[in-house]
C-alpha cells in the first residue's frame, strides 16, 4: 500500500510538511486511503482536536487539485452548525488552500455582500456555509443551485452528532436531499462527529435510504484524558446564598484561564456574571468574566467571542446554551455546568470544548445545587433530582451513549417550513412532486400521504394562508406564506423556546419556558409554590393558574425539557446503587446519601406505588419524559391533578376520582383515554401555530407523547406480568 | 391556400408531435377565430403607419395561445415589421434586480426576426442594413457615412439611454469601416443585452451604459425607432407565459413587473409610443386573479376590465384583452382535416369517419375539456397519423380505441416529473385540491 501522504496533492504536500508534523495521524492516514479510493459515504469520529477537519479536507482537496472540474461550481460543500465555526473553519481551510489557490467561501449572515456576489459569479473551490444560509440560498436563488453545486465532489457536515434529529438536523437532511435532486445526481456525503456509542445512528442520518454503504472511521484509543468532579451546594433559607459559594468557587478555580460556565436560563447567568465581577472588582483584579446569551447585544457577544479567541487575556464566558455547539473558541481549559443539563448529547458538546489540545486533560465541574430539608420538605426535594440526573447523564456519558433520533417522529412543523421552501425555490409545485421532494426522497418518510393532505390543506386554509392553488393545481406561496419567506428570520426553522406568562387572579407571576405537554389540571411548580393550571391560551403563551392546595412543594420542580427514558433508568440505578462515583466532593456524596435513603424510605422496593397521605401517591414510572407525560395526562384525563418530574408522578386524587388501582388497570387493559384537552399546549415548534388541532395531536402523539407506551407501563405499575 | 413545402410539412409534423407550435406553415392549420385575427391584422397595419397597439392573448392552458401569438407574428412579418419574441420564465421576467429582466431583453434579442430571416438572429442583418443605407446615402449626397449616421441618430439622444445606443451604433459603423470583427462583434453583443457588467462594456466601447434591468423597455423603445431608420415599418414585441409573473412567490416583484406593463399600457394607450406593438398571452387566472394577478394591481384592473356590455355572445374586440374562445367540434374537426392534409397525401388520407370516430373517442376519454385545449388531442392525433403511415398494414379502427389522452396541465418541472413518473404517484395527491 502506498503510503497516505504520497496520495496527497503536491501544494497539500507542501502544507503538512510546514506544520512540522512528525507523522500523519492514524485517522488521517486512513481517511486519506479511503476518501481518495472510492465514493463512499464516510463518517470520520474523533474526540474534539482529533485532526477530523483535516482528515476530510486533505485527500478531498487534493482530489479537486489532481482532476479540476471543468465546468463551474464549487468543489466542495461544508455545512457547519454555527458562524463563529465557519468563520474558524475558513481560517484553516484557507491556511491549506492558499498554496493550491482554491478559494475558500464562507458563507453566513455576517459575511458581507461582495464577498458573495463574487462567490456567485464564479462558484468554485469550498463553500462553508450555515443550513439556515443554504436554506436562504435555496429560496433566493432556486433556479441557480443546480449551476453553483454542478461540480460538487462532497458534502462535508460538520457537528454531525449535534444535528442527529432534532428540527434543525431534519432541516439539514431536507436540504441535502433537495441538492442532490437539484444536481441529478448522489454527492457523497462526509459527516465529522464525536465518537458515539452506537455508530450506526449516524449512518442512518447521514445516508438514510442505505446506511449499510456508509463507511466508518474512529479514531482508535486517543481518547482525552477526563477529568471531572460534581460539588453539592445546599440552598439554605439563613446564612449566605449557595449561589455566592458556587461564584466564589468558580472565581478561585476559573480565574486565570479561559473558561466556559453554562448557568442554564438567561436569569442565572446575569446572576453568576454579576457576583463574578464583583468578587473581581472586590479582589482588585481585572474583570475577565463575561455573561453571553441570546438577549445580549451582537457586539457585547462578539467582543467576549473575540476575546476567548485571541486567547491572549484570560477570558470565562458565563452563558446559555448560545456557546454550546462548536465555535472553536481556541483551548478552553475547564468546562462548568451549574444545574443539570437535559441531554446527554448536550453535555458532550458542552465538554468538547476542553481539552482540544494534545496532552491537556477535558475538564467539567458540575455543580449540583440543592434544597435544604425541612420536616415537611417535598419527596422530589429529598431525592435529589437534580443531583441525581447529573451522576446519571454523566455515568451515560463515560459509556459513550448519547440520545438516539426519534424514528417515529412527524416533525410536521419542519415539513410546513420545508413545504414553503420548496414552494419558494421552484416559483411553485404540484403536489405529487412535492410530496415527492419531501416525503419519498426527503426525510419526511412517516408522513404519510392523508397527513401530508391535510398539513396542505390546513396551511391552504384561506385564513392561515400559507398557501394556495392556482387553477391547474399548482400550489403557490399564499399572502401569509409570501410575508413569512421574504423575512430572513424565515431560513431558521428552530426557535428558542417561547416562554409562557403565568397569571393567576389577574396577577402576573412571571415567565417559565415550557417543554412538555400540559393541560388544564395539571400541576406546576414556580418561584417555590405549587400552581395548578386552569387554562392554557397555546396562541398568546398565557397560563391561567391558582394556587395548588395539594400536597408540599419541592423548592426546585418540573425543569422544562424533553429527558430520554435512558437516562431515567440510570438515574434509578444511581438511586438504588450502593457505589459511591469518585467524582463526587463530600457535600455531593452527603447529598447522594440522602437521596438513596429517601428513595428507600418512600419504600418503592415492593411495587412502583408510594403513599404520600390520602389520596396522594408517589409514581415511579422509571420512564423518561415522552411516557411519563403519557401517563400524566391519562390520570388527569380520569379527574386526577398530576404533577411530573424526571421518572416520577406526584398525583392527588378527589373523591370522585376513582381508585388510582382501578384507573390504572382499565389503562393496562388498553383503554385509551382522551389525552389532549382542547387547550392542551401543543404549538412548540415554530409552524406549529398554522397547523390544526388534529394535527398537532398527531405530531404531539409522535413524538412528544406516546400513547403505546401507556398500557405497558400500567402493567408495570400494578406489578403484573407484561 | 398556397402549397406546402417539404421543409415547412417536416417542421409543422415535428411540432406538433412534440406539442409545441410550429414556426412555419401556420396557415396550412388555423381554423377559426377570423374575427380576432382581423382585428389584430388591423393592428399590425396601425403599427405599421406608426402607432402603437398592446394585447392581452388569454387563453386557458393548450387553448392555442402560442399558435395565435404565432400566427400573427407571422402576419407582422409579412406587413414589413421586425419582431421579438421571448417566453417568460422564472429566470426571464419583465422587471428584476438581479438580471432576470436584461436576460428575457437577451432572449428577445437574440430571436429578433425579420421577413427575410423569420427564424432569429436577424439583429446583425437590420444593423448591416442600417449601415448599408447610410452609405448610400452618403454616397448620393456626397457626405461622410459617419455624419450621415450621426444625423440619422441625432434623435435618439432624446430618448433615454440613446446617447449610448447611437454611439454603439457608431462603433459598429467603425469597426465595419476598419473591419474590426472584434469592436463590429461587441456592438452586436451590446445591442443583444449580453453585456453583463459596464466596466466590460466601457472596454469593449467605451460606452457607461449596458441594457440592465432597469432599461429593458427603454431599449425596446430605442429599438423599435432603430428599425425604424434601417427602413422596416415597426417594432412588434411578444411575450408568452405571461402565467411566470402570476407564479412570482414575492408580492414585491409581482407588483413591480406589473409596474411595469402598467407603463407600456399606459405609453401605448396614450399614444406616446410609435411603430410598436405588444402582445401578451396568458392564461385567465394571470389575468383575472385579483390576489397576484394582473388585477391585483388596481390600475391594471381598471384599464383591463372587460367591456360589461359583451356577454352572452356578444363580443368586443377592441379592448386590449383577447380572449380566444375555445373551439366548437366544427371547428377541431376543421383543424384535424387540416393536419390530415399536411400529413397525408389525398390518396392514402384517412376517410373522415376516423375523424369523427378519434374526436368521439377524445370527448369520451376527456370530456368537454379538450375542445378548450387542442394541443393533446392535435399530439395524439399526429401520432395516430405517424403510426399509420410507417406501418402500412394496420387499419386506422384497431388504434383509435387505445389512445391514451389526457387533460391539459400545462408544463413545468419537467426535472422532478421524470423520476415522480417512474413511481405512479397516488390519485389523491395528482388530483389534490385545496
Amino acid at each position: 500500500m502506498t503510503n497516505a501522504f504520497d496520495r496527497l496533492a503536491r501544494p497539500i504536500q507542501k502544507w503538512v510538511r510546514a506544520q512540522g508534523w512528525r507523522e500523519l495521524r492514524d485517522i488521517q492516514a486512513r481517511a486519506i486511503h479511503m476518501v481518495r479510493d472510492g465514493d463512499a459515504d464516510l463518517i470520520i469520529a474523533a474526540t474534539t482536536a482529533g485532526g477530523k477537519t483535516e482528515a476530510a479536507f486533505l485527500p478531498l482537496i487534493s482530489a479537486v487539485l489532481d482532476e479540476p472540474s471543468s465546468s463551474p461550481g464549487f468543489d466542495l460543500l461544508y455545512v457547519g452548525p454555527l458562524k463563529a465555526l465557519i468563520t474558524d473553519q475558513a481560517r484553516r481551510l484557507d491556511d491549506i488552500c492558499r498554496e493550491a489557490e482554491l478559494p475558500v467561501v464562507p458563507w453566513h449572515g455576517d459575511v458581507g455582500a461582495s464577498i458573495k456576489s463574487r462567490a456567485l459569479k464564479a462558484p468554485r473551490g469550498i463553500l462553508l456555509i450555515t443550513p439556515e444560509s443554504l436554506e436562504a440560498l435555496f429560496i433566493r436563488r432556486g433556479l441557480e443551485i443546480a449551476r453553483l453545486f454542478a461540480s460538487t465532489r462532497a458534502v462535508v457536515i460538520d457537528e454531525l452528532h449535534s444535528v442527529l434529529d432534532n428540527a434543525r438536523g431534519i432541516q439539514m437532511r431536507s436540504l441535502l436531499t433537495r441538492l442532490e435532486l437539484a444536481a441529478k445526481r448522489r454527492i457523497r456525503r462526509i459527516g465529522l462527529s464525536a465518537t458515539l456509542g452506537d455508530m450506526a445512528l449516524a449512518r442512518g442520518y447521514l445516508r438514510p435510504d442505505s446506511p449499510q454503504d456508509v463507511a466508518i472511521l474512529e479514531a482508535r484509543g486517543g481518547s482525552a484524558e477526563l477529568q471531572l468532579q460534581v460539588r453539592g451546594y445546599v440552598r439554605s433559607d439563613d446564612g449566605p446564598p449557595a449561589a455566592d459559594a458556587i461564584a466564589r468557587h468558580l472565581f478561585d478555580h476559573l480565574r486565570g484561564s479561559d473558561n466556559l460556565v453554562f448557568a442554564g436560563s438567561r436569569q442565572s447567568v446575569e446572576i453568576y456574571a454579576d457576583r463574578l465581577r464583583a468578587l473581581c472588582e472586590a479582589a482588585h483584579l481585572p474583570q475577565e468574566f463575561y455573561p453571553h446569551h441570546a438577549s445580549l447585544s451582537r457586539e457585547h457577544r462578539d467582543f467576549v467571542e473575540r476575546r476567548l479567541q485571541a486567547g491572549n487575556l484570560p477570558t470565562t464566558a458565563v452563558c446559555t446554551s448560545t456557546l454550546e455547539l462548536g465555535i472553536d473558541i481556541g483551548d478552553v481549559t475547564c468546562v462548568a455546568q451549574i444545574g443539570a443539563p437535559f441531554s446527554v448529547a448536550s453535555l458532550r458538546q458542552r465538554l468538547g470544548r476542553s481539552g482540544r489540545r494534545a496532552g491537556q486533560p477535558a475538564i467539567l465541574r458540575q455543580y449540583a445545587l440543592e434544597a435544604q430539608l425541612a420536616a415537611n420538605s417535598s419527596f422530589a426535594d429529598r431525592l435529589r433530582l437534580g443531583l441525581v440526573r447529573a451522576v446519571a447523564m454523566i455515568e451515560l456519558l463515560l459509556e459513550g451513549w448519547c440520545e438516539p433520533p426519534q424514528r417515529e417522529a412527524l416533525h410536521l412543523s419542519t415539513l410546513v417550513h420545508q413545504i414553503l421552501s420548496v414552494i419558494a425555490e421552484k416559483g411553485g409545485i404540484r403536489a405529487p412532486q412535492l410530496h415527492h421532494i419531501l416525503c419519498v426522497e426527503g426525510p419526511f418518510r412517516k408522513v404519510d400521504t392523508a397527513i401530508f393532505l391535510e398539513v396542505l390543506r390546513a396551511i391552504g386554509h384561506p385564513e392561515t394562508g400559507l398557501i394556495e392553488q392556482a387553477s391547474d393545481g399548482i400550489l403557490l406561496l399564499g399572502q401569509t406564506g409570501e410575508r413569512l419567506v421574504e423575512h430572513y428570520s424565515f431560513y431558521a426553522v428552530f426557535q428558542t423556546p417561547e416562554e409562557f406568562r403565568l397569571i393567576s387572579d389577574g396577577r402576573e407571576l412571571g415567565t417559565i419556558p415550557i417543554d412538555n405537554v400540559l393541560v388544564p389540571g395539571m400541576l406546576l411548580i414556580f418561584s417555590g409554590r405549587r400552581w395548578q393550571v386552569l387554562e392554557i391560551h397555546d396562541r398568546d403563551r398565557v397560563i391561567l393558574v391558582a394556587p395548588a392546595t395539594a400536597g408540599v412543594p419541592p423548592v426546585f420542580g418540573g425543569d422544562p425539557g424533553m429527558i430520554h427514558d435512558r437516562v431515567v433508568e440510570r438515574m434509578f440505578i444511581v438511586l438504588e446503587e450502593v457505589h459511591r462515583p469518585i467524582y463526587l466532593d463530600a457535600a455531593a456524596n452527603d447529598l447522594l446519601d440522602e437521596a438513596r435513603a429517601a428513595y428507600r424510605q418512600l419504600s418503592f422496593e415492593n411495587g412502583r406505588i408510594a403513599h404520600l397521605g390520602e389520596d396522594a401517591f408517589v409514581l415511579a414510572t422509571r420512564r423518561g419524559t415522552v411516557a411519563t407525560t403519557t401517563l400524566a395526562l391519562a390520570l388527569r384525563s380520569v379527574g386526577y391533578t398530576v404533577q411530573s418530574y424526571d421518572g416520577f408522578l406526584e398525583v392527588f386524587g378527589k373523591q370522585t376520582t376513582p381508585p388510582l388501582t382501578s384507573a390504572l388497570s382499565e389503562f393496562a387493559e388498553g383503554r385509551e383515554p382522551e389525552l389532549f384537552d382542547e387547550t392542551a399546549n401543543l404549538r412548540f415548534e415554530k409552524f406549529h401555530p398554522y397547523l390544526t388541532d388534529q394535527l398537532l395531536e398527531r405530531d404531539a402523539l409522535s413524538a412528544r407523547v406516546d400513547g403505546r407506551a401507556l398500557a405497558p407501563l400500567s402493567r408495570e405499575l400494578l406489578g403484573r406480568e407484561l | 391556400m398556397s402549397s406546402l413545402k417539404p421543409r415547412e410539412r417536416d417542421a409543422v409534423v415535428q411540432a406538433l408531435r412534440a406539442g409545441v407550435v410550429p414556426k412555419l406553415g401556420l396557415r396550412h392549420l388555423q381554423v377559426g377565430r377570423a374575427r380576432e385575427i382581423e382585428e389584430l391584422v388591423k393592428d399590425m397595419d396601425r403599427i405599421a403607419d406608426g402607432g402603437a397597439a398592446i394585447r392581452f392573448v388569454i387563453g386557458e392552458y393548450g387553448s392555442g395561445k402560442t399558435f395565435f401569438l404565432n400566427l400573427i407574428r407571422l402576419v407582422a412579418l409579412e406587413k414589413g415589421l421586425v419582431v421579438m419574441f421571448a417566453d417568460l420564465a422564472p429566470d426571464r421576467r419583465i422587471h428584476a434586480t438581479g438580471g432576470q429582466a436584461r436576460s428575457l431583453y437577451a432572449e428577445m434579442a437574440r430571436n429578433l426576426s425579420t421577413r427575410t430571416k423569420p427564424d432569429g438572429g436577424a439583429l446583425p442583418s437590420v444593423v448591416e442594413r442600417f449601415v448599408s443605407q447610410a452609405q448610400r446615402d452618403a454616397e448620393a449626397s456626397e457626405r461622410s457615412v459617419a455624419d450621415v449616421i450621426r444625423e440619422r441618430l441625432a434623435h435618439f439622444e432624446e430618448l433615454t439611454g440613446g446617447f449610448d445606443f447611437a454611439e454603439v451604433v457608431r462603433r459598429y459603423w467603425e469597426g465595419h469601416e476598419a473591419g474590426d470583427e472584434t469592436l463590429k462583434s461587441a456592438a452586436l453583443r451590446w445591442l443583444r443585452g449580453e453585456f453583463t457588467t459596464r466596466t466590460d462594456a466601457r472596454k469593449a466601447l467605451g460606452v457607461r451604459t449596458i441594457v440592465d434591468d432597469a432599461s429593458v423597455y427603454d431599449h425596446l423603445k430605442l429599438m423599435s425607432a432603430f428599425v425604424r431608420e434601417a427602413g422596416y415599418k415597426g417594432l412588434l414585441v411578444g411575450l408568452d407565459e405571461m402565467v411566470n409573473l402570476f407564479k412570482l412567490s414575492s408580492s414585491q416583484a409581482r407588483n413591480a413587473n406589473y409596474e411595469q406593463i402598467l407603463r407600456i399600457l399606459n405609453d401605448v394607450l396614450q399614444g406616446s409610443a410609435a411603430h410598436l406593438g405588444f402582445l401578451m398571452g396568458g392564461t385567465p387566472e394571470f389575468l383575472m386573479n385579483t390576489r397576484r394577478g394582473l388585477y391585483s394591481y388596481e390600475a391594471l384592473q381598471s384599464r383591463l376590465a372587460e367591456n360589461s356590455f359583451a356577454r352572452d355572445g356578444l363580443v368586443d374586440l377592441s379592448g386590449p384583452v383577447i380572449r380566444l374562445a375555445s373551439l366548437t367540434p366544427e371547428d377541431l374537426f376543421v383543424l384535424l382535416s387540416n393536419i390530415r392534409a399536411v400529413m397525408q397525401d389525398e390518396a392514402t388520407a384517412l376517410p373522415d369517419e376516423a375523424l369523427e370516430a378519434f374526436m368521439h373517442h377524445c370527448s369520451d376519454r376527456i370530456g368537454e375539456a379538450y375542445f378548450r385545449t387542442p394541443r393533446n388531442t392535435v399530439t395524439a392525433f399526429v401520432n395516430l397519423l405517424a403510426v399509420l403511415q410507417q406501418n402500412p398494414g394496420v387499419q386506422w379502427t384497431e388504434l383509435v380505441e387505445s389512445i391514451e389522452i389526457a387533460a391539459d396541465q400545462g408544463d413545468d418541472l419537467s426535472d422532478i416529473d421524470e423520476s415522480v413518473g417512474a413511481l405512479a404517484p397516488s390519485e389523491e395527491l395528482v388530483s389534490f385540491r385545496l
